[in-house]
């Protein structure tokens, strides 16, 4: 502790002592390979077991993995048992994160179950297999009419979760075990901010006290913290009011200065912006038939899970760490950085994630665990409380679109596409400024996802700009595919009402790829479109896009007027093609999550700015959607045999944009702040 | 100290007694030692059928953290501490209430119901068990436990309950998946069971 102390006194951050956060917060990490995917299966005596290398988040992979497990060995479901593979079981994994579970993982898997197989039915029992690559073709978990691969198959934990198992991180209980809490400055981790002063003597004679710990290890990006341990939890509450901690903050700001930072137009007036993207020939002083400037604000994850860990020391250094993580080798490799422990003393036991959508991917609460752990030698269980998940957590960079079109003979010509936003995958909350500063010359490609407009529009020019924000900002649910999508789904469908076009037959008009097609022919079915839109009191509104060049949806959204004169949602309907599909039931509840998610970010999901940090302290100002803000949904999925892509994170590319698009049909005004004020959109029926 | 308190529960159908425990336990927590108070007294509390002595250093925490920490029933779960999201919703004397901002001091004398206890005494699954599991309800899951409990109590007082009155019991029980859909279908097929 005393060779870090020194740092707080200078103030600064060196080099040396900011080591743990060199890694980016996405660390490249070689994609699964057969040989690696070996060390998932193992097989004892007619049992098998499937040590899993994606976290569950709720997107069932563990269901998916296994189905391809069973279907490849040959064996039934009950002979194949799952275990949430801990850091000291398997060989390092990415993340769990950009919908590559499925995608990047079935074949490796696959693979290494076809050795397997082919091993066991030579009568070998005992050692270890060399991975054998063999063609698609030759595998049986892909062939037509494969056990188990494309059907519905209830998920394993459906009957743990329906009667109060324990799953996820907060649920695990160690002897002895105590629980810990670190105390922060309110203001926004990006700033630096430090205690000025606090009693420590009146913490002492709090009943349940247990520590005090004032530790530079304890900061996170500029915040530096204390720790405070006690017997139960409610005990943290009494020593957190006895320490009457007074914080010190290096500087304030406000919501203007955000929105100043990522105004798209005040960097436009300085010339190209940093990143270009696409750079096609466009007139840019010419006269402009759709001009529009959109504007998205920041938003929270809101996972219903707050972040938490159990760290459990033992005699001899070692520690083990329970955590809901989408990273837990990630976790490993900071604890043991920061605690100056070789990587294999630091086991991190993956646990059911209550909620991800790309917040779970950094170390937060797993090291303020570790840290007091250590320090007490004794296990500590740190849950944020929900007003740390907001202060502390990093949220969905805001963003501000400008996209300019020329229209002529039915067919955008001309396409120039400007945002200004923060970045995502070289977060701040991971990455100080000077190792940010990489992305400078290499982009952000987690801001770029989606940028690309799947049509054929003519002349393109697209380009953004990156600013770092005093607000921490990183990864949420498709990056920025989805404010992407609302901003070209947006301007496309102006483009389409300057031409007088039908909305979806404009789309087809420009759409090229025959799977985008597919998905925006049979969305326009399924809706009636064409039949029942372009009344007085209800009208239909249409998006589409590509997630990652793998998996395609159209959204057709249907609004209709309240009695009170507002605008609600009365259904969306959704044609998804991720190609091969291992578990229809799972692919399905990911669109619907997906379309919900949507919908929030059109009618809900903002994070104002207040006193120097984001100002959310519970979800009354989360505005997360309740029962009746989810209209009827219906959900189909392409038949396909294309490779199989995501689904977790596809949908919501086109959601919000259909139901803006909807709005405009219906009411003739283009809306470009979001979200949508409470006095225009309505849950309440008609 | 002065604590926000919000309202435990949220329909028409709260007893009184509900806005008094959450009156007065919010009021406790500001006192200095409560804890020293109480410290001699044996409290006990009636959970899922079945009686659990609570020592001394819990009795003065929430109920929620006496099921979770003390007791080890973790299926009801931590959302927000600030009774809005509904994760951790049990069921007291058949009314579903949010735990996290109940002191179990105050639930004496009372049955507590958790989803632990929520099946048929011969371990067969309650409809709305079975109906969550039929329907694949869950993503993450960490909200069910809770969704589950409303909705136990809904179906108790409204055996036949239509969308709207779905929507409204389980308006006070967030879901970030978006399982909306699902949770409102399962409602209706465990309705259609019992009767």
């Amino acid at each position: 502790m005393k060779r870090r102390a020194f740092l707080v006194a200078a103030g600064g951050l060196t080099v040396g002592f900011s080591a743990y956060s060199m890694m980016p917060v996405l660390p490249g990490r070689p994609k699964a390979s057969a040989h690696a995917a070996h060390g998932w299966l193992k097989h004892h005596s007619g049992t098998f077991e499937l040590l899993l290398p994606r976290i569950e988040l709720g997107q069932n992979i563990s269901t998916a993995l296994k189905q391809i497990a069973c279907a490849e060995l040959g064996v039934e479901w009950d002979q194949v048992r799952v275990t949430y593979a801990d850091t000291s079981m398997i060989q390092p994994v990415r993340a769990t994160v950009g919908s590559e579970s499925v995608r990047d993982f079935a074949m490796p898997l696959a693979q290494a179950a076809a050795t397997l197989r082919d091993a066991l039915e030579m009568g070998l029992r005992e050692g270890e297999l060399e991975p054998g690559e063999r063609p698609v073709e030759a595998l049986r978990a892909f062939r037509a009419g494969a056990s188990y691969v494309g059907r519905t198959v209830i998920p394993d934990r459906a009957l743990d979760l329906v009667t109060g198992a324990p799953l996820y991180a907060g649920d695990i209980r160690r002897p002895g075990m105590v629980f810990g809490r670190v105390l922060r400055a309110p203001v926004s981790p990006e700033i630096g901010s430090r205690p000025r002063s606090y009693n420590r003597r009146a913490a002492y004679a709090v009943p349940g006290f247990v520590a005090l710990l004032d530790d530079a290890r304890l900061r996170q990006a500029g915040s530096y913290g204390i720790g405070i341990v006690a017997q139960t939890p409610r005990a943290l509450e009494r020593i957190e009011r006895a320490l009457a901690v007074q914080w010190q903050a290096d500087r304030t700001f406000t919501q203007a200065e955000v929105d100043t930072a990522v105004d798209v137009d005040l960097h436009l007036e300085n010339g190209r912006l940093q990143h270009i993207i696409q750079d096609d020939d466009v007139d840019t002083g010419a006269h402009w038939d759709v001009d529009l400037r959109i504007d998205i604000p920041a938003a929270a994850h809101a996972a219903m899970e707050p972040r938490a860990a159990v760290a459990e020391p033992d005699a001899a250094g070692n520690l083990q760490v329970w955590t809901g993580t989408q990273d837990a080798f990630f976790v490993r490799d900071v604890i043991a950085d920061v605690l100056d422990l070789p990587g294999d003393r630091v086991v991190v036991h993956p646990t059911r994630v209550g909620g991800g959508f790309g917040g779970a991917t950094i170390c937060t609460v797993q090291l303020e665990a570790a840290v007091l752990a250590a320090h007490i030698g004794r296990p500590v269980k740190v849950v944020w409380t929900r007003a740390q998940e907001s202060a502390q957590g990093f949220h969905r960079p805001p963003v501000s679109h400008r996209i300019r079109a020329r229209v002529a003979q039915g067919r955008v010509e001309a396409w120039w596409h400007a945002f200004a936003t923060a970045h995502i995958l070289f977060t701040n909350a991971a990455l100080p400024p000077w190792l940010q500063s990489v992305a400078y010359v290499t982009g952000d490609k987690g801001v770029a996802r989606g940028a690309l407009p799947p049509y054929r529009l003519g002349a393109r020019r697209i380009e953004y700009q990156l600013e770092r924000l005093p607000l921490l900002t990183g990864p949420w649910r498709g990056l920025g595919a989805g404010p992407n999508g609302i901003a070209i789904e947006s301007a496309l469908d102006e483009c389409g009402w300057v031409a007088g076009a039908d909305p979806l037959a404009f789309r087809l008009a420009h759409a090229h790829d025959p799977r985008l097609r597919q998905v925006l022919v049979r969305a326009g079915e399924l809706s009636g479109w064409g039949q029942n839109n372009g009344t007085q009191q209800n009208a239909l509104g249409v998006a589409a896009g590509i997630y990652k060049e793998t998996s395609y949806v159209a959204v057709v959204a249907s609004v209709e007027r309240t009695s009170d004169g507002r605008v609600r949602v009365a259904h969306l309907w959704c044609v998804h093609d991720c190609g091969r599909v291992i578990n229809p039931g799972q692919v399905r509840a990911q669109c619907e999550g997906n379309l919900v998610w949507g919908l929030a970010m059109v009618v809900s999901d903002k994070l104002p700015i207040r006193n120097s940090n984001v100002d959310a302290p519970n979800f009354a100002a989360l505005a997360v959607p309740t029962m009746a803000d989810v209209p009827p949904m219906t959900v189909e999925l392409t038949e396909s045999h294309a490779v199989a892509g995501g689904a977790g994170e596809t949908a919501i590319v086109a959601a919000g944009a259909a139901v803006l698009n909807a709005v405009r049909a219906l009411t003739g005004v283009r809306h470009s702040q979001l979200p949508l004020p409470r006095a225009i959109i309505s849950s309440v029926p008609t | 100290m002065v604590r926000q308190t919000r309202v435990a529960v949220w329909d028409g159908s709260t007893p009184a007694w509900i806005g008094a425990i959450v009156q007065s336990s919010s009021a406790k927590i500001g006192s200095n030692h409560p804890m020293l108070l109480q410290m001699e007294r044996v409290m006990k509390l009636d959970i899922n059928n079945s009686i659990q002595d609570i020592d001394a250093q819990w009795q003065d925490e929430s109920l929620l953290d006496v099921l979770r920490e003390k007791i080890g029933l973790t299926g009801t779960r931590f959302g927000c501490g600030q009774g809005t999201c509904g994760a951790c919703t049990v069921l007291v004397d058949g009314v579903a209430v949010r735990s996290c901002v109940l002191s179990a001091r105050m639930l004496q004398g009372r049955s507590i119901v958790t989803i632990e206890g929520l099946a048929n005494p011969d371990g067969r699954l309650h409809v709305l068990q079975q109906a969550w599991v039929d329907g694949q309800v869950a993503q993450c899951g960490y909200c069910q436990s809770g969704q589950i409990m409303a909705a136990a109590a809904l179906l108790r007082r409204t055996p036949r309950p239509n969308d709207a009155q779905i929507d409204a019991a389980l308006a006070g029980n967030l879901c970030r998946c978006g399982t909306q859909q699902r949770i409102r279908r399962a409602v209706h097929r465990a309705a259609n069971m019992l009767s």
